[in-house]
Parts: C-alpha cells; structure tokens; sequence
C-alpha cells in the first residue's frame, strides 16, 4: 500500500482529494449519495469527459489540443446545417457532422507533421478557425426541433438508468485505457512524448501516430458535440465554447506532463471524477459555475505547487536554479 | 610552473543524497597555473564536486578556501563573481542570441546597458586569441560543438576565472579539436589559471595533466604529478582491480560481404564512398568530427537517405528512406547521442530494450504481450550484465555504462544483419568500456557485420579488423589491421603529407 | 554604436539579414497589400475615418500582444491576460465611479492591480516551478472567479464614470489630413517602443530572451532566472492592467466577464507577429505589427459587402496557420546558413603540428606534460 503510494504520487494526493470531496459532500446534502445525483454528475458534463480521454493521449504524446471545442461546435454546426436544409437523412447529417470532426482533425494533424510546427500553436488558429467555421454556417441562428429520437439518445436510458452517452463513455473509457496501459500504440504514445527522435530512431512511425491521435481527437470531439446537440436539444454557433480550458485542465489534473511522456489514465479517470464532485457539491450548496472553475483552476495549481514545494523542502535546496539539474 | 600555492583548497567535503553517500571527506588543492585532473568511475564523485565548486549544491561538512578566503558559493552566479567556473561535457549555448552575446551573457558587472560595438569588438578579440574566427554577430545555432565549446572557453576568459573546471569537454571533439582545445588550455595555464580537468580517455590526460587525482566511490584516493603515475596503476586505483581484465581482441577469419556500398553520397556532405563489410568483420571508422563518418551511418539507417550511389545487403539492392526501413532491412544504428536519439529514458528498461521490435511483441488485437517482453529484456539484460534494482526501473536511474548496454541490448534484439555503432564508449567509465569492446567482439564471432565509429584511436585500432578512413566527405583508403598504425591514420584523417 | 564600428571590428565581416528584420518587413508588406485590396474592394476605404477607427481599436490588443510576447520571449505563456484585463478594468472602474479621481491616478491603479495579479503568476512560476500553461490556466478562471465573487454581479456603469473616461478614447493629439493621432494609440506606440528598445539594448531584456532560448544554460551561466521570470510576468501583468483601463474607457460598462478571451487573440498576434512560441526569439514590434494585422483584417473584413460578418474567425484562423509556416520555413532557411558559415569558420584554422606530433605520439604511457 505505501509502496504504491511512493510509485503513485499523483493518484495517491487525487485519492485523498477525492475522498474528502466526497465526505464534504455528504455532509452537505443528503441527495449527494441518491443514484440519480450519481447520474447527474456525468450526465451534465459527458460532452467534456468524452473529450477527455482522447485529449489524455493527445498530451501524453508531447501534443496538445486546444481546437477541441471549436470542433465540437463545428462538427454540430455542420449536422445541424445539413438537417435545416431538409434534404438528408438526419442519420446521414449526423455522420457527416462526425466526419467533418475527423477531418478537421486531419487538417491539423497534416499541418503539424508536415511541416514540423508546434500543435500549440496550430491548434490555436484551429480553435479560432473552426468556430469561425461553425459561425459561417449557422450565423446567429439556433436550429433545433431535432426528430424525437434524436433527442431520446440524449435523455433516455439504455441500461437501467445509464443513458446511452453515459454508456458510450464507459465502454469508450474502458478501451482507452486498454490501449494506452496495455498496446503497443499506446507505448508508442508514450515513447514519441517522451522524445519524438529516439521514436523515430527505433523505427517508430512517429507522424502517423500522431496523425492518428489528431484525427481520432478530431472525430471523438465531432461525436461529443453531435452528443452535446442531443443533450440539449439544440445547435448555437457557440456550442461548447471555452470547453478546452476544462478539459486540459481535468487531464493536467490527472497528473500528466504537459511536457508529454507521463502520466496515466487511473491518474485522469480521478481528476475526473474529483472535478465532477466538486463542481456537483459546490452546486448542491449554491455556489455558481464561474467560482466552481475558480476553485478548479486553484486545484490545478495546487496540485503540481504542493508536491514541489514538498520536494524541496524535503532535499532543503536553497535556490530554484539547483532544480534545473537532477541530482547525480 | 610556479610556487606551489594553492589557489582553491578543499578540505573535508562530504556530502550525502538520499541514501547514497556521493561525497565522504573529500581533500584536494589547485596550484595557480596547474592543469590538475580529477579522474574516477561514474559514480565516484567528481559531478558532485563540481557542482559543490559551483555552488549548486552546499556541502554537507567540510570547507572550501579561495585564494585564502573562506569559499562557500550560495549560487553558480557567486561562485562565477569569485572567479570558478565549469564547462561541461554538452555545452550550453543560447542558440538565439549571437556568439558575442553568449560569451558575455553571464557578466554581473556591467551596468543596465548592452554596448554592441563594444562587445562585438571585445569578442573578436577573445576568439581570435582562441585561433577562432567566427563572426561574433552571427546567431549560435549554427556552431558544431567544438564552436560551442570555444564560445564556452571565451566565456571563461572574458570572465577572468581564477579556477575553470572542464567537464569531460573532449568527449564529442575528433583528435584535430581536441589538439586545439588543448593549446586553449595550455594558453590559460600560463596566464595563470588553475583548470580541473575531467575525461575518460587516459591518453589525453597524460598529455595535458601537470598533476592527476583519483576518485573512487566518492572517497579521494591519490592526488600524484602526472610523471609518476602510469596507466596501469591508473586504472587499478580507478576501479579498484587488475588492469589485466582489459579486453584485446584477437584476428577472425573473413567471412563474405554483408554490405556492400557503392559510390553512395550525399550532396553537399559526402560522395563517392565505397567499401563493403563482411560477415563477424568489425570495421572500424576514423576521422574527425564532422568528416562525414556519422553521415554515412545516418544515410544507411535512412535518416538522411543518400542521393546518389547503391547500398546492397546480401545481395539485394536497397532503397532506404527511413530508420523504420532500414531496420526491416536487418541495419540497426546505435547512435552517438545517447540522450537525445538513444533512449526513452523515462520509460522502464524492459520498454526501451523492446522500443525497436514492438511489433514483435504485438497480438492481433494490437496488446503487448508482457511475459514475452520480459523474458527477452531479461534475456539481454544477463547477457550484456546490465546492472538495474529490476526490469521495471525506469532508464534514467542507470549508470552511463548500464543505459549504454541497454541501448545496445535494444540494437540487439532486432537480431540486426549489420550493426552500426556509433561513439559506443564515449562517457562510460573504464570498467563499462572493457565490458562493451568484449561484447563488440562476441557479436563479430557471432556472424554480424559491425561498422564501429569511434573517436578514440586506439579504441577503433584495437578493435577492428580494417579502418576506413574519412576525410572532409571522402573515403580516404581502408588499411588492414596490420596497417593500420595511429600515425598512418592520423596523418590520412587530416590530409598532412 | 554605429555600423561602421562592428565592420570594422569583426573580422571578415559579411553582412547578413537578422531574421527578425526580414519577418516584421514581411509583415508590413502583407498589411500593406491587404490594405490595398480592401481599398479595391471597399468604396471609401483609405479615409481618415477608417484610420481613426483601427488606430483606437488595435491600442488593447497591441498592449496583450506586447504582455504576451514579454513572457513567451522566456519560453513561458500567459493565458490569464483576459482575466487581468477584466479586473482591472472593473476595479479602475469601481475606483473611479467612487473617487471620481483623474486619468493619472486611474492608470496607475490600473497597472497596479495588473502588476498585483501577474506577479501571483510570476510566484507561483518561477518559485513554485508549476508550468507557466498550468499557472496561467489555473489564474485564468481563479482571477475571473474573484472578479465574479466581488462584482456580485453588479456591472460598472458608464453614466456612473467621471466624463473624462469616455472622451478619453477620442483625445486627440493632432491631426494630418484626416488621420487623427490619437492619445491612446501613441500610448500603445509608446510602449511598444519603449519595449523594444528594453529588449535590445538593455542587459535585462537581452536576458530574458537567453532564458528563453535555453533555460538550463541560462541558470548555469548564473543568470537570476527565477527573478527574470518573475519580473516578466509582474511586466506583462502591469501590461494587461494598462490594457484594462484601456478596455474600461472604451467600453465604459464593464461586466464580470470583461475580457474573456482575449488571451487567444493576444497568443494569435505575437504569434503571426513572429514571436516564436518556443521562446528565445521575436521582437515588440513584430507582435505590435500582428496585433494591426488582426484588427485591420476584423474591421475590414465586415465591411466587404460580399463577405458575411461571420467569416472573420474563420479566415483568421487561415491567417495564423500561414504565418507560422512562414515563420518555420524562414527559420530553417536562415538556420542552414548560419550553420554553412559556422562550418567554414571552424574549418579555416586547420590542424598545427604539434596536434599532429601528440596524436601520433602514442596512445597512452607518459607523454611531454
């Protein structure tokens, strides 16, 4: 158990965070425990968790995302576009929102392994442009009355009280750590984050790894803002907006590097649910939504000052240069 | 050399991290002018000095004396206002800034105001002193490495250092720099400078050294004038057993060729390179840096493919365009830089000694199968004694001898044709070494053709069977074994008559 | 400190182009041509009105860009710049609605409180040791947050304002042919260049760029990095807060979530400024240059009768991504260079022959120390 706990830091600090979340929440409100609340908690922020996953691997490679929501918004844009339009198949507009996703994500992925340039940065004309893009198409109109199906997969329950997209995102979690914990892409994840030139000098095929993340972050933020367009029943050109800033936060929580190369997806999974938690408490007691990502983004920081100063104090180096090197 | 007054006094250092005691009562002096070399096993304790020395890191007990005066530097900023400073293994450049800014970027003294015209001509002056001639205008991100190094020294000389300790400077410099580097040195010891000196390479230290110290298992073992030490008892302080371990490679029957290369070249680096090597042939690679020897090796592995001129391996014509390629081929690379090319140094030793052969490993579904895995690191880790707490611990915690032998091991488990190994000793100590040139010949016996570039001549003597000799981006002969004599080879690296 | 002095101190010297001189050319030659198209487009368009219009427009995100750029020049971010601006503007408002107090007095506070919130950054960075992304990402929302919980959801009111914040915008100091000059753009200006010159000619700011360019050289060459980073972002804190009072007297109604987002359009302009995001390179006046770009391409674009309003965001993303190719292919151009002239210089001294003597004199034993 303690060893564990050395090996495990992050998760270790994430677990006692988390726990006593929940005990706060308790003592707060009796409905925290009901099964529905349980629900709840995801249910309200699916879109985002669903991104979060994939953005997981996204930073473990050394990259970042930040035109996720911008595609969400686009990629619902575009459904929403094609089925106002009345000539299609809503199923076939759906599709083709989901494909846009995809192919947004193509078009950056090509554009930063091409020519070499930082995803920061590309992501970032990417945030601006997709939303610019979703704009274009749906100006300041809202487009709703979506077929009563449609609707129905964002409210009704598949299992028992688990909606479809709950679902989807379990299934989908379940895989994902699969395939980071356990395949060799996942290793390959890790490896290119951790240096893209040992990568390739091990015969690694680097580019197209990180196409595929690029593209597989592009398709699952198309499905979440397809999913997002269920929940609530309609399309805005702002669908989503500002997502990005939760999301890297809740997998920067999770104790992976933004430097890439580290970090894991029991680590996400409870960042994940801690923010869930506090933001559902910090509810129940009445405490709106901008300072409940007040007291996110002080956790955030909390959680990497914290053990850096522990660290220190611990090896009692005086000056912050000596952190620059590790010691012999 | 002058009276022998030391300059910097170091009396009873100790120092502990964790559970390792990396420094116990450490002593040791410079003499103003002296070229005083620390010398030990990884491990043994010089990087902990020097950072002690720098003001990295405070000494648990013990004192330090500068010129007399008590010396206990709270940063590498006051240790450099005192007069030390280091220069380590990979220089550090700012690689935006011009070559003047970085020679004087460190400077505390000199008001709110940067003078171009001042500092551009104070740095033409440095260099030229130095037999340099770069323009002090131009960006750094251009220099090869001895340029960073000699921007390095500037910087120690325009700082008027009383005491530079250079770490390990020569280990990416061909013979030609070193020699350059070495007169620096020499110029700064007559202008009265105490430099401490750290390398592996024996020979270099008795060339320069006025007086050697020995380090073991951080405890200071000897401190001797250079005269009256020799390279056997050397080597039998540093590692604390006979020198008679060392490995000398015996003569191996030709096999057929493996490789054959033919008129290969790359435009603007080299051309016209043809030779072949044959199966459980070594064939070693001089030269100096930058004469086209990592090129070539970096052309066969597909990095930067060749434009001109065939590559066949058995047999059979290649077109290589990349490391994945070339790899599938049966030509592996273990490269030069470790750090950056070599390793996933976060990552456990069980994934970096299967990082090439993933596929292997890899079911249908795409999962690794981990029993497997393990069972072959384990293999290779017996096999070379690679030294590690278990198969899980990440790289980074190994010894430079223990992450090279793994890099290795990684090249081996492809089951390569032709290995091309690139710097395979540098920075690992005497014991590691011996343990790789062993191993260089079992793979030999073993049947695969081995391309082995090397810097340190008498390693690439010692340990092939011919030696291809480049200069300037040509292939300049290949002698045989019985021909090839340090001076033949030396005279054709340079292109002396 | 003239040319003619360097020419005649560096050997062999041959003249070379700084990268950052032929970036902000390019630039101003691209702003130039899309200037002209517009006013092929646009009937009316190069009237002194328009000039009025971007000259006012341009002066906050000229302020961020110049913030950004500040601290990226050290290989950091700051995404918390919005946020500043936010509460700076909100608090210099506050003040003001209750004091009443002038302009000096209002921009002094405001650049305090931005001072205030970007050293909380500059801290938790360069003494902490979180990443500036982390930091900046956190303070983003924690800065909002404190904002929210203090406006109570009140807003600052324009008619609550003394009179002289509102005019401020439309002071104008002179005016050529139409073109007014206006206060606010040659504070901007001002700034810009008083900037500039602190990162060229100053010890501090050649610094800031060293620890950019390589941070682990820089601690070991014994720079004070962490109290230059510090200062970097308590300076780009101060900018931001100077931006919020800038916001405030163009606004003059301010809401709790004044300022959100300007953090991606500040990154957007020192980026297609040519301000590289991985620190160590790019210049004021290159981000200055960006910032104009953006905003005369948003306060044209919507004037393009053929265009929709909407497609600014779109065809800005479009132009960001152009600009950082073209800032990668320069690099690497210029980089081959230098590396060519750096390789023929350390070629030219060639081997002495006492290296020669040493080398072929053996390979161990003792030897002539």
């Amino acid at each position: 158990m303690r060893e564990w706990a050395a090996k495990h830091r992050w998760e270790s600090i994430l677990i006692v965070v988390l726990a006593a979340t929940i005990v706060v929440n308790v003592s707060l409100s009796p409905f925290y425990l009901g099964f529905g609340n349980f629900v709840n908690l995801f249910w309200l922020s699916i879109e985002k968790i669903i991104v979060v996953i994939v953005m997981t691997f996204v930073i473990i490679n050394g990259e970042i995302d930040l035109s996720v929501a911008s595609v969400m918004g686009f990629s619902a844009a575009v459904m929403a576009t094609l089925y106002e339009g009345g000539e299609m198949a809503f199923v076939l507009a759906i599709v083709i929102g989901i494909v846009a996703g995809a192919l947004a994500g193509l078009l950056q992925g090509l554009v930063i392994t091409r020519f070499g340039l930082p995803s920061l940065v590309v992501t970032l004309a990417g945030l601006i442009g997709f939303r610019g893009a979703a704009r274009v198409l749906l100006e300041d109109r809202s487009v709703g009355d979506f077929p009563e199906w449609f609707e129905r997969i964002g409210q009704q329950t598949l299992f028992g009280p688990f909606p479809v997209a709950l679902v989807l995102f379990f299934v989908g979690l379940a895989l994902a750590w699969i395939i980071l914990e356990r395949s060799a892409f996942g290793r390959k994840v890790y490896v290119i984050g951790n240096s893209a030139d040992v990568a390739r000098f091990s015969g690694i095929e680097v580019d197209s790894v990180k196409m595929r993340l690029f593209v597989a972050s592009g398709t699952v933020a198309g499905l979440a803002g397809v999913l997002f367009a269920a929940r609530v029943g309609a399309v805005q050109g702002t669908l989503g907006e500002t997502y990005e800033l939760d999301i890297i936060t809740m997998v920067l929580l999770g104790g992976v590097s933004i430097f890439g190369g580290s970090g894991s997806m029991l680590g996400v999974v409870l960042a994940l649910f801690t923010v869930l938690n506090i933001r559902n408490g910090l509810g129940l007691a009445n405490i709106d939504g901008i300072t409940q990502t007040g007291v996110i983004g002080l956790l955030l920081i909390g959680s990497v000052l914290v053990p850096n100063l522990a660290r220190r104090y611990r090896l009692r180096r005086p000056a912050p240069e000596a952190m620059a090197h590790g010691p012999p | 050399m002058s009276e022998p007054r030391p300059v910097i006094e170091i009396k009873g250092v100790s120092k502990r991290f964790d559970a390792t005691q990396a420094l116990s009562e450490v002593s040791l002096s410079l003499r103003a002018g002296e070229i005083h070399s620390l010398v030990g096993e990884n491990g043994a304790g010089k990087s902990t000095l020097i950072k002690i020395m720098t003001g990295l890191y405070p000494a648990d007990s013990g004192e330090m004396t500068l010129g007399g005066e008590p010396f206990a530097p709270r940063s590498s900023a006051d240790a450099q206002r005192q007069g030390i400073a280091a220069i380590y293994q990979e220089p550090s450049v700012f690689p935006d800034l011009s070559v003047a800014e970085n020679i004087f970027i460190g400077h505390q003294d000199q008001g709110m105001m940067v003078d171009w015209s001042t500092m551009y001509r104070e740095a033409s002056r440095i260099l030229a002193k130095l037999d340099i001639e770069i323009d002090p205008r131009l960006p750094a991100a251009g220099l090869t490495v001895a340029g960073q190094q000699a921007v390095e020294i500037a910087k120690a000389i325009s700082l008027d250092v009383r005491v530079l300790i250079m770490d390990e400077p020569t280990a990416a410099l061909s013979a030609h720099e070193v020699d350059r580097l070495f007169r620096q040195v020499r110029s700064l010891k007559e202008a009265g400078v105490s430099v401490l000196f750290i390398t592996h390479r024996l020979e270099e230290l008795f060339a320069i050294s006025d007086r050697i110290s020995v380090f073991r298992d951080g405890r200071h073992i000897s401190t001797r004038p250079a005269n009256e030490v020799t390279e056997e008892s050397l080597v039998r302080e540093m590692v604390g057993r006979d020198p008679s371990d060392f490995f000398a490679r015996g003569e191996h029957p030709e096999g057929e060729a493996v490789l054959r290369v033919d008129s290969l070249g790359v435009s603007g680096v080299f051309s016209d390179v043809t030779f072949d090597v044959r199966r459980g042939e070594v064939l070693g690679f001089a030269g100096l840096v930058g004469s086209g020897r990592t090129d070539i090796a970096l052309s066969l592995f597909g990095v930067h493919p060749a434009d001109e001129g065939t590559i066949e391996l058995e047999g059979q014509t290649l077109d290589i365009r990349s490391p994945r390629q070339a790899l599938a081929s049966g030509i592996a690379y273990l490269s030069e830089d470790r750090r950056r090319l070599g390793l996933s140094v976060e990552q456990s030793l069980v994934a970096n000694v299967t990082l090439a052969t993933l596929n292997r490993y890899t079911s249908a579904l795409g999962l690794i199968d981990r029993d497997q895995e393990r069972a072959d690191a384990e293999a290779l880790r017996q096999r070379l004694g690679i030294r590690a707490p278990s198969l899980s611990t990440p790289v980074s915690q190994l010894s430079g001898g223990n992450q090279q032998k793994t890099m290795l091991a990684k090249w081996l488990n492809t089951h390569p044709k032709v290995l091309i190994l690139d710097e395979p000793t540098r920075g690992i100590d005497v014991g590691a070494k011996a343990d790789v040139h062993k191993f260089i010949d079992e793979l030999a016996t073993s049947g695969i053709a081995i391309m082995l570039i090397s810097s340190d001549l008498p390693e690439v003597i010692a340990m092939s069977d011919r030696v291809a000799v480049m200069r300037e981006g040509s292939l300049i002969g290949i002698y045989p074994r019985r021909d090839a004599t340090q001076e033949r080879i030396m005279t054709a690296a340079v292109g002396a008559r | 400190m003239t040319e003619s002095a360097v020419a005649e101190a560096a050997p062999k010297s041959t003249r070379f182009l700084r990268p950052e001189r032929v970036k902000e050319a390019t630039l101003l030659a691209i702003i130039a041509v899309s200037v002209l198209v517009f006013a092929f487009l646009i009937e009316g368009y190069l009237s002194g009105r328009f000039f009025n219009r971007v000259t006012t427009s341009v002066v906050v995100v000229t302020l961020l860009a110049a913030a950004q750029a500040l601290v990226i020049f050290s290989r950091n971010i700051d995404l918390s710049v919005g946020s500043i601006v936010g509460v700076a503007a909100y608090l210099t408002g506050d003040f003001l609605a209750a004091t009443g107090q002038g302009p000096i007095t209002a921009v002094l506070v405001a650049i305090v409180v931005g001072a205030v919130l970007g050293s909380v950054n500059g801290l938790l960075v360069a003494y902490g040791g979180v990443p500036a992304i982390i930091v900046t990402l956190g303070t983003l929302a924690l800065f909002r947050t404190l904002l929210s919980i203090y406006s109570e959801g009140a807003n600052v009111l324009a008619g609550d304002l003394p009179s002289w914040v509102l005019e401020f915008n439309n002071v104008t100091l002179f005016t050529i042919a139409g073109f007014q000059v206006r206060l606010v753009f040659l504070i901007a200006v001002f700034v810009v260049v008083g900037l500039q010159f602190a990162l060229a000619r100053l010890r501090w700011g050649r610094r800031i760029y060293a620890i950019g360019s390589n941070p682990s050289a820089a601690a070991q060459a014994g720079l004070p990095t962490a109290s230059l980073v510090f200062w970097s972002f308590v300076g780009s804190g101060a900018l931001a807060g100077l931006a919020g009072f800038m916001f405030l007297a163009r606004a003059g109604t301010i809401s709790a979530t004044a300022g959100a987002g300007l953090e991606l359009e500040s990154v957007a302009a020192a980026v297609v400024g040519g301000v590289s995001i991985l620190g160590g390179s790019g210049t004021m006046v290159g981000a200055f240059l960006g910032a104009v770009f953006i905003d005369t391409l948003k306060l044209s674009l919507v004037r393009v009768p053929e265009v929709s309003e909407f497609w600014r965001d779109a065809f800005l993303g479009i132009l960001i991504l152009a600009a950082v190719i073209l800032d990668t292919v320069l690099r690497n151009r210029f980089n081959r260079r230098w590396s060519a002239e750096a390789r023929k210089a350390m070629e030219s001294t060639g081997p002495s022959a006492v290296g020669m003597a040493r080398m072929a004199g053996g390979g161990g034993g003792t030897a002539d120390a």
